[in-house]
């Protein structure tokens, strides 16, 4: 079992210490039993921290925006930010350092582990709740959670309101950390990729038919791409105006310029975003399930990038984020890759 | 009289051998559908999965990307690369619900020109019972 006190003892070690420059973890806010990330600047702060199955956020994407603000900082702190990470959030750790966005001194990790459970679905847990608020979640010892509500205790069995991912979580540990705080214990996953295997036993109008009228409803916010700790781009695809239009841009080079996609929300334009979004998280993507859980409308973005993962498992014998000396799987190739599909 | 339905397919051709295959193609007379708009790419490794989905959303019918053999790229290794890509996005699309059909993936080397042909004539026999492509296809609906 990871023990808070442990956590906030080495939080405070390392901050006394000035070895970090602060922290960022879980704190819960006085009025919900979701925790909230928060940044641990000073000793004082980490009392506020907490570890509990309603710390759902990935954090891995503050250190994306902490490598953006140190671009711009003068003058330039270069000590590490420590986070605590669970298994996935590790996980995207390892991809960010493979990709050589971050270093691995950037970073002080502190792994903590998910109890071989994972982290709670928000719908699930309040269907099993109804008529009444929680208060608290905790990891209970035997792959429950013990929930408190304002009516007295609940023990739900942790698969009953487990996220989705979570189900399908092959390392629920950190695989990198510094500091690790409970054990690695593994959980037997029997079937990774079952709720893409489902969609794929479909025919191929059933499926056209499912992401049509699912993609149907994006409203093209980017909250996605926003809370995706992999999607660091500077420049995306579908934000022409990233490229600057100067008095001097002339109307025949605005015409020349490629606009890939419209902005406008409809079917088709949406549908090539998320094909982009897929394939550029293709090998990369940790499922971590923050794209599907800042969706404001539902669409179940894990399926598109779960099949991917599968591929690349299944394809090219690839497991996303676990070897940071591993080259990247689109910047490599095996004389054995399959070709069948190819004339 | 119904006019048969005609496919378009665009082709994204490696410089080095594909294009200069279906040059052969060409030089040599032979005779295949004319369904097909090529796209000199310098690679197949260099065909980024954006190009197709953006070729389909444009309005293509059929989306083919022709590279040389394996081991006998111009760039020593940008066939394997387009490979791993390629198999991805061809999965990608097949989840999304495109018939499988319409992406398709050949080596052609500058020698064969009757495979060329042989490629775009079964290319189009297999997209003209598909019909039009519509699903990725651009629709202002605003």
């Amino acid at each position: 079992m990871v023990n808070i006190e442990d956590l906030k003892a080495e939080a405070k070690r390392i901050l006394k210490g000035g070895n970090v420059k602060y922290i960022i973890g879980y704190e819960r806010p006085s009025n919900a039993w979701k925790a909230n990330p928060v940044f641990a600047r000073t000793p004082e702060d980490v009392d506020r921290l907490v570890w509990d199955p309603s710390c759902i956020h990935n954090l891995v994407r503050f250190v994306v925006d902490e490598k953006r603000r140190k671009a711009k900082e003068k003058p330039v702190d270069s000590r590490p930010i420590g986070v605590v990470v669970k298994g996935c959030d590790s996980r995207g750790i390892v991809v960010l350092i493979q990709e050589k966005f971050i270093e691995r001194m950037d970073v002080f990790l502190i792994g903590v582990s998910c109890e071989s459970t994972g982290v709670v679905d928000e719908r699930k847990l309040a269907k099993k709740t109804v008529g009444t608020t929680v208060l608290k979640v905790k990891f209970g010892e035997r792959m429950n959670y013990v929930v408190t509500t304002e009516d007295g205790i609940l023990d739900i069995p942790a698969a009953d309101i487990i996220a989705d991912r979570c189900l399908e979580c092959i390392a629920s540990f950190p695989v990198v950390s510094d500091h690790l705080l409970g054990e690695k214990s593994k959980r037997d996953v029997p079937k990774p990729f079952q709720s893409v295997e489902k969609m794929e036993s479909l025919p191929t109008k059933g499926k056209w038919d499912f992401w049509e009228d699912q993609l149907r409803k994006c409203v093209r916010c980017y909250a996605c791409r926003s809370v995706c700790p992999m999607c660091y781009c500077d420049e995306c695809v579908v934000d022409t105006i990233n490229f600057a239009v100067t008095p001097e841009t002339t109307a025949e080079e605005k015409a020349q310029r490629i606009k890939w996609l419209e902005k406008s929300p409809a079917d088709s334009e949406n549908i090539f975003y998320h094909l982009v979004r897929a394939i550029h998280l293709a090998g990369r993507c940790i499922d971590c399930g923050e794209c599907e859980r800042a969706c404001p409308v539902n669409i179940p973005l894990r399926m598109l990038n779960k099949k991917m993962e599968k591929e690349a498992k299944e394809l090219f014998g690839y497991d996303v984020g676990f070897d940071a000396e591993k080259p990247a799987l689109m910047s490599c190739y095996l004389d054995g890759d399959p070709g069948d599909f190819i004339r | 009289m119904v006019e048969e339905f005609e496919p378009r397919i665009i082709a994204f051709l490696c410089k080095w051998c594909s294009s200069a295959g279906s040059d052969l193609a060409g030089v040599s007379r032979m005779e295949y559908p004319p369904n097909v708009t090529p796209i000199q790419v310098m690679c197949s490794g260099s065909v980024s999965p954006l190009y197709v989905f953006s070729a389909f959303h444009r309005g293509a019918d059929g989306v083919l990307v022709s590279g040389c053999h394996p081991g006998d790229c111009h760039y020593i290794k940008g066939n394997y690369y387009a490979r791993r890509k390629l198999a991805l996005t061809k999965e990608l699309l097949e989840h999304v619900g495109l018939e499988p059909e319409r992406f398709q993936i050949s080596w052609v080397s500058a020698a064969e020109g009757q495979k060329y042909t042989r490629i775009i004539k079964d290319f189009v026999n297999e997209l003209k019972p598909l019909g039009p492509q519509a699903k990725l296809r651009r629709k202002p609906s605003w």
